[in-house]
């Protein structure tokens, strides 16, 4: 009965658990594409495709972020968790997008990673991957209240500070290398774009951490 | 019936002004429509008062005697003034109104049932201070098991909006049933109509206050009055069902308003901030003073009025 009297409230759960799987598949292509193609092998015939998928999968999360919004308006949930999710949702939405901004810009702007990057700029990938992954695990415990989002903070809180550490190292090698300079500040801008994710993860996290708070009474 | 047609105002204004106690903060925070609520309060409300509205009938008869004239009056008083407090948007005691006219034509014929002035008197009192001793009590035990509950977000909104229905509809069921003495208790003291009449008669027209003028009141209680997170309203609004409805065990007419104040004072005690607007309270009190002084006045007015006669010089 209540399944049918709440038939919004059950649309916006399922429409949440599809964006999260999008943005999953999202972080898939990214990573493939910056692992598979960009550090590996420069010439990957499927960059193109990665970036399409990419693009794809950050063009379906906005779609499903803004057809929740409308069912929200349309009064599902109460107004004090409507709020909470539209922030949410727009706040989560910045990744998938920074996602896809990096690989253009690596394609737009012929960025090759020079060899003595690659270990480090594969691990800042790495970490913030991770982090995208921690942040997945506490939005469904947000939706399924099944605890630990302090915990998971706390990991990606860890996770962010290892990589503004990287992303420090990065920068130092870059500009105390000889490479050209107008090369310098392409990789110095690539490399702040990927440490943006984790910063973006981390804030994003705090905001599931208030949210869940403010749960309590 | 016309002697009626005050009575029936009255409870047109009653409704039109008491809805926003019970839904007020969950329309003004869209948890739940208008229509609904209106629907919903309307229907508990004729409920209430045929089920459960006598002992105040009883009660607000019984504290003077009327004639058909009087109780006239008095009705079309008290609906005077508390359509001048609705048109100001301020949340106004039907009660202190009736019992203000009452009083008025107390004096006017010089009967009076002090004892059960009294009694009404001690309850106007009792009304905030029950309503935020039940809101603590309530907060207290219900927070330590909806917190147990472990609700994701989906299923606490689903909860909390069916908990403000059902709270809202007892809440109106609480007012019917207090409430409706205000509106008819005079004409049944004056012998005009029976008991379960006035009840009917009082619920009906009540309902039509909420059905037609209740939206704007219930936007100010809501929005104005208390910024309350949707526990606390669901709180308040059960505060107000069970302290309301308790008066009405003892047959005594009391303001929701006041048990509104009370329980989002009790929400305040708890978590130890101002949930009231000091200037909005400020004008409520000022309100509450002066509703049964001005409704006084309007009886006594009335009646000289009426019984003026013109008097030729010789």
């Amino acid at each position: 009965m209540l399944n049918f009297v709440f038939k919004k409230e059950r649309q916006v759960e399922l429409l949440l658990y599809e964006y999260l799987d999008t943005f999953k598949l999202s972080q898939e292509s990214f990573s493939n594409a910056i692992n598979s193609c960009i550090l590996s092998d420069m010439s990957c015939e499927n960059f193109d495709f990665y970036i399409k998928q990419t693009h794809k999968h950050e063009n379906k999360t906005s779609d499903i972020s803004d057809e929740i919004n409308n069912i929200m308006y349309g009064k599902a949930l109460i107004p004090d968790s409507r709020g909470d999710m539209m922030e949410l949702l727009n706040d989560i939405d910045t990744i998938p997008r920074l996602f896809k901004d990096i690989l253009y810009n690596i394609q737009t702007q012929r960025i090759s990673v020079p060899v003595f990057l690659v270990p480090e700029i594969k691990e800042l990938v790495k970490i913030s991957m991770e982090c995208c992954e921690l942040l997945i695990r506490q939005a469904i415990a947000l939706f399924t209240n099944t605890g630990g989002i302090r915990m998971l903070l706390g990991s990606i809180d860890t996770n962010e500070s290892h990589c503004d550490n990287i992303e420090r190292r990065i920068t130092a090698a870059i500009f105390d290398s000889d490479i050209d300079p107008f090369q310098k500040i392409q990789l110095k801008e690539l490399v702040e774009k990927i440490g943006n994710i984790s910063d973006e993860a981390e804030s994003v996290s705090k905001l599931i951490n208030i949210i869940s708070l403010k749960r309590r009474v | 019936m016309y002697p009626l047609l005050g009575g029936i105002f009255m409870g047109w204004s009653l409704g039109a002004n008491h809805a926003a106690n019970v839904f007020g903060a969950a329309v003004s925070s869209r948890m739940v429509k208008f229509w609904t609520a209106a629907i919903i309060a309307s229907a508990f409300v004729i409920l209430g008062s045929v089920i459960s509205g006598r002992p105040g009938i009883e009660t607000l008869k019984g504290l003077t005697t009327f004639s058909i004239e009087e109780a006239v009056i008095s009705s079309v008083a008290a609906a005077i003034t508390v359509t001048i407090m609705t048109v100001f948007a301020l949340p106004v005691s039907t009660s202190q109104a009736v019992v203000g006219s009452i009083i008025g034509i107390g004096i006017l014929n010089g009967q009076f049932n002090y004892a059960g002035m009294g009694k009404v008197a001690a309850c106007w009192f009792g009304t905030p201070v029950l309503a935020a001793v039940v809101s603590i009590i309530l907060y207290k035990i219900l927070a330590h098991y909806y917190n147990r509950l472990k609700l994701n977000i989906f299923e606490s909104d689903a909860i909390m909006r069916m908990g403000m229905i059902i709270a809202g509809a007892y809440g109106a069921y609480a007012l019917g049933a207090n409430n409706v003495a205000n509106v008819t208790a005079v004409f049944v003291g004056a012998g005009l109509i029976s008991v379960f009449n006035a009840a009917l008669i009082g619920g009906v027209s009540i309902a039509l206050g909420i059905l037609t003028y209740s939206r704007p009141v219930m936007e100010t209680v809501g929005k104005n009055l208390v910024k309350l997170d949707p526990f606390s309203a669901l709180i308040v609004v059960l505060s107000l069902g069970l302290s309301v409805h308790f008066f009405t065990i003892l047959g005594v007419p009391v303001s929701t308003s006041q048990a509104v104040i009370g329980g989002v004072l009790g929400i305040g005690l708890i978590k130890g901030v101002d949930t009231i607007n000091r200037k909005t309270l400020y004008h409520i009190l000022t309100g509450w003073f002066m509703t049964p002084v001005v409704a006084c006045l309007f009886v006594v007015l009335t009646h000289f009025i009426i019984h003026l006669q013109y008097v030729p010089n010789r």
